[in-house]
């Protein structure tokens, strides 16, 4: 892996190429490069995730035409598929360098990406919503007794916007959730449930289910779950499974063309 | 095309969350929650978030501004403080040293804070220290 990397890199296929690298005993994302072509050989695969493929839609935000090699898991594949259909990245700039899921006992699961699973306390069991439970679990505790449960979790937030910020699928310029109208901002706990369902029904058609916002929320709100649920009704509604192919979505029949903005994105005045 | 990825270490509290600043072409784009970091576990409150914000702002304060005759005027570091020295020996002059309050910041490093306390014991002759954390 690591000589094909150099050779990408001198041969010029990419520019840059965006792994990660042991840092203070951190591993870190990296940016390696053709001038430093000596730092691959300590190039790492794991075991921290970050959404390399939000650092690459920054970077082709600067530069358009950049070529970049990336580490890819299965859900980077899938968030980049979205990216191109967002045109937020070109499928020619990028390169990947497939490597396998996380590390975890459920690495069988083909769509799993995560971590050993967190443990949960008995509270939270109790009237909350354990983060480790399947769809079909959730739906067997009906529409009034969910509610409360869903409450209980929304309740805990604390607002930091981590879920939006650590999503490689959320690049929008402007965000529903700093609408005034829709969240004020200030108020502690947020409007709820608002917040967390204007979210969820942004993440329809989006979602690529990586597990990278439950993981980033402090509250240990079941973010994951909520969203499969909104992938669940795309799937069964448009018979769309997002991430799956870089093809358009099925929001696209809304209209013939694409209303959003094509990259480059002039940077704001005062950079 | 430059990218880098600094860990640091969040400066709005004490806690110390480990954050990695993503730097693209010598400019601070985002800040990321570092994942290995005991402290945090990868995750970060609304202001850690946004730590880069303050750096690129437009509002930021890049030199001292003294206040003369109600309106804020730009000035150097040597003036700023022969000034604020000045004042504070008059009003020492005629209140005493227990006029005057320090109070410190998690912003700054342990050592800063040491000297700041030292500061106000040694120089100002107070006892009037606290920190912001306490509040």
């Amino acid at each position: 892996m690591i000589d094909k990397i150099k050779f990408w890199l001198e041969e010029g296929k990419i520019d840059v190429f965006l792994g990660y690298r042991e840092v203070e005993n951190h591993p870190l994302p990296w940016c390696f490069t053709r001038e430093r072509l000596e730092e691959v050989d300590d190039l790492v695969a794991g075991p921290a995730r970050y959404s390399l493929e939000k650092i690459a839609t920054h970077m082709a935000e600067e530069d358009p035409d950049i070529r970049i090699g990336m580490l890819a898991r299965d859900c980077s594949q899938r968030a980049l598929n979205v990216l191109y259909v967002w045109n937020q990245l070109k499928r020619e700039q990028i390169s990947t360098m497939d490597v396998n899921c996380c590390p975890s006992r459920l690495k069988e699961h083909p769509d799993c990406s995560y971590l050993e699973p967190a443990g949960v306390g008995s509270y939270k069991k109790e009237v909350g919503i354990d983060n480790n439970l399947s769809l079909e679990d959730v739906d067997r505790y009906g529409p009034e007794e969910g509610l409360h449960r869903w409450m209980y979790e929304f309740q805990k937030c604390i607002k930091c916007y981590g879920c939006r910020n650590i999503c490689p699928v959320c690049f929008c310029r402007e965000c529903s959730l700093d609408n005034e109208e829709l969240v004020r901002a200030g108020p502690l706990i947020p409007d709820i449930p608002v917040f967390h369902l204007v979210r969820a029904v942004h993440m329809a058609g989006r979602c690529i289910d990586c597990g990278l916002c439950e993981d980033a929320c402090p509250m240990d709100i079941p973010l994951r779950l909520l969203y499969q649920k909104v992938s669940r009704i795309v799937l069964k509604l448009f018979d769309y499974k997002t991430g799956t192919n870089a093809d358009q979505p099925p929001f696209s029949i809304l209209g013939e063309r694409v209303t959003l903005e094509p990259k480059p994105i002039q940077p704001a005045s005062g950079a | 095309m430059e990218c880098k990825l600094v860990p640091s270490v969040c400066s709005y509290c004490g806690t110390g969350c480990g954050v990695l600043f993503e730097v693209i072409n010598n400019r601070i784009v985002g800040t990321l929650p570092m994942k290995t970091h005991p402290v945090n576990e990868g995750k970060l409150c609304i202001k850690g978030w946004n730590l880069h914000e303050h750096v690129n702002s437009i509002l930021r304060l890049k030199q001292p501004l003294v206040k003369t005759f109600g309106r804020f005027m730009k000035t150097d570091w040597d003036e700023a403080i022969r000034l604020t020295a000045d004042r504070f020996k008059e009003i020492i002059a005629e209140h005493g040293p227990d006029s005057i309050g320090v109070l410190v910041s998690a912003k700054m490093t342990n050592e800063e804070n040491y000297l700041a306390q030292k500061f106000a014991r040694a120089v100002i002759g107070t006892n009037n220290v606290d920190h912001c954390a306490r509040l």
